[in-house]
């Protein structure tokens, strides 16, 4: 289903040229869990934004569903993250001036859908997430582990294909990262949906399908 | 997305309330300067009233010591039969001091109709003053030198004055002041105060034997190549008649420039102050987008990782500002349409009514120029950059 072939990716400033990713191989399957583990400022985040369309990798190529993604305009890059990907970031991302309905419905605003298709859809998805009772809260007013559950709704709220979670856990205490880790397997499980998780918990990945390591730029495992 | 912007907007209005405060602030004072621009605008188009150019006004002191009507006028017929006799004079022609571009005034009251009007603006001419500035005559005559023996005083009235007592009605042959004046004319308003005054209620009077003695001005037209030479010609022969008198000559021309500064030179100040107070709203504004852009970095990055364009960002910011802007001017409205209602100034209605679209429409394209930069810099902001700064 993702296929990125000899990726790298190479930071310049005027004096210093940093080697994040160094020739990346790598094959995900259709309904496939993988997770990349490795030592901070290993790289691991830079192959998600790689491979989630954010960032354009110095050399090498991703294909997703077969489609090359490097000729892609911005509008046609912005349709595929919007209908193929779902985002979970560590730090959540929930905009805190809306209530939690309004933060799930976010993806739903740039593609062609009506208010209250918008609605149920938000509503079916923080249902599955357990946050049926949270809707009219704003995210100031939700614990760390219920903002990600809110964070893994909107990733789902437009049924994407993909699932990319950088480090979904790693501001959760265990109890918290457990039931976290139960939604994104369950995803997983029951949707088919693939789901590629960066994370530094040893316990996490092993309950993945797939472990991906890396160590300074390098896939080592 | 709207919906969305403007739920997004009103639970943000706390920190929206410092846009929308300088917004409103800035559409009150344009709002204010364009009542002033329309209003002189507005008059500027109408119709002068009379013609000024080869027009000289020569000021004088009573040259004889003595205020027997009779005297004066003998003396003052000579007078413009000697000046009327130079060759480069088409007409003269006394009237008071209040002559059109002087600073002067004098204003009484008019009864008729079972109404009083106040501060209408007395003219005192002879016969000649209608062919000296070709004043417009709406209706009925101007003065004859039978005049004097009518049995009510005859005066005319301008167009503003014939509207405000007799309405749609005509003023010709009505009694007026108690039955002691009679309206033998109408005239078309006249400018007095400069191209961009507003023409006042005004009636003229006759100069008679009892007003020779407070009437110091002749008006002389000359011809277009009266030069300077010809001007102490004209000095020199009043001079030689009027010994005892201060003599002063002046050209309608000059006094017109004149006056207009005085109404030209509000306006440039109040236009400068506001130029200055645009730019520094101007800046504000920009200040504020750019901060809130900064600001909101991980939001941006997050409707870039979720399906928004570099373009749909660009006008979700613009979009926003100009909705802000809404909300300000919808409040600006509120006050500014009481100006009108109120008849706050008294000023003609259509003028704060233009004032107030050409306002609105200033301050859409003055946000909407403020926010492109910023929604463009928003637009460039790197999803995957933003979102690892969060």
């Amino acid at each position: 289903m993702i296929r990125l072939q000899n990726i790298e990716k190479v930071y310049r400033t005027d004096t210093v040229e940093t080697l994040a990713l160094n020739s990346i191989s790598l094959d995900i399957a259709k309904g496939e869990f993988l997770s990349i583990m490795g030592p901070s400022g290993c790289g691991k985040s830079t192959l998600l934004n790689i491979i989630g369309l954010l960032d354009i990798p110095t050399k090498g190529e991703i294909k997703i569903d077969e489609q090359k993604t490097d000729s892609l305009s911005d509008k046609q890059l912005a349709n595929f993250r919007n209908k193929k990907l779902g985002f979970i970031f560590q730090s959540y991302h929930l905009i805190n001036d809306l209530k939690v309905l309004d933060n799930v419905e976010l993806p739903l605003l740039y593609r062609e859908s009506s208010a209250k298709e918008r609605k149920d859809l938000a509503s079916e998805a923080l249902g599955k997430v357990g946050l049926s009772n949270r809707v009219k809260h704003f995210p100031t007013q939700l614990s760390g582990g219920q903002k990600q559950r809110v964070a893994i709704a909107r990733a789902i709220v437009g049924r994407p294909e993909i699932i990319l979670a950088d480090e979904p856990t790693g501001n959760l205490d265990s109890t918290m990262g457990n039931e976290v880790m139960d939604i994104l397997l369950n995803l997983n499980k029951s949707d088919g949906t693939t789901i590629v998780m960066v994370t530094h918990d040893e316990n996490m990945a092993k309950k993945t399908h797939r472990l991906v390591r890396l160590f300074d730029g390098s896939q080592v495992q | 997305m709207f919906k969305h912007l403007l739920t997004l907007i009103w639970n943000k209005k706390k920190q929206n309330l410092l846009m929308i405060a300088e917004v409103l602030i800035s559409f009150l004072v344009i709002f204010a300067l364009s009542t002033l621009i329309v209003f002189y605008y507005l008059n500027y188009r109408k119709p002068l009233g009379l013609e000024y150019e080869n027009v000289w006004v020569v000021s004088y002191s009573n040259p004889l010591k003595t205020e027997n009507g009779d005297s004066l006028k003998l003396f003052y017929k000579d007078l413009l039969n000697t000046v009327e006799a130079l060759p480069q004079v088409k007409k003269t022609g006394f009237c008071s001091n209040n002559i059109p571009f002087y600073q002067n005034t004098w204003s009484g009251s008019l009864k008729g109709n079972g109404k009083e009007i106040n501060n209408v603006d007395n003219y005192w001419v002879d016969e000649n003053y209608q062919d000296v500035l070709h004043v417009k005559l709406i209706s009925g005559r101007w003065f004859t030198k039978d005049d004097v023996l009518a049995k009510q005083k005859p005066i005319l009235i301008n167009q503003k004055l014939e509207k405000e007592l007799f309405g749609k009605q005509s003023a010709l042959g009505k009694l007026v002041d108690e039955g002691n004046r009679k309206i033998i004319g109408v005239v078309e308003d006249v400018k007095a105060k400069g191209d961009y005054s507003t023409p006042k209620v005004s009636m003229y009077m006759k100069v008679d034997t009892g007003s020779w003695h407070f009437i110091q001005r002749l008006l002389v037209k000359v011809s277009p190549n009266a030069d300077a030479a010809f001007e102490g010609r004209l000095y020199k022969t009043i001079a030689g008649m009027m010994k005892n008198s201060n003599l002063e000559i002046e050209h309608l021309v000059d006094k017109r420039k004149s006056i207009n500064y005085f109404s030209l030179v509000p306006m440039i100040v109040s236009l400068i102050v506001a130029v200055f107070l645009i730019i520094n709203v101007a800046l504000g504004l920009f200040g504020v987008l750019w901060y809130n852009i900064n600001k909101r970095r991980g939001e941006i990055g997050l409707r870039r990782a979720i399906g928004a364009t570099g373009k749909s960002v660009s006008s979700q910011l613009v979009s926003e500002s100009m909705i802000l802007a809404t909300l300000s001017l919808v409040i600006g409205t509120f006050f500014a349409i009481q100006f009108p209602l109120l008849d706050v100034f008294d000023l003609p209605k259509e003028v704060y009514l233009i004032a107030l679209v050409l306002s609105i429409l200033f301050i859409y394209l003055l946000v909407f120029i403020c926010s492109l930069y910023p929604g463009k810099q928003a637009a460039a902001i790197y999803p995957a950059v933003a979102l690892h700064e969060e």
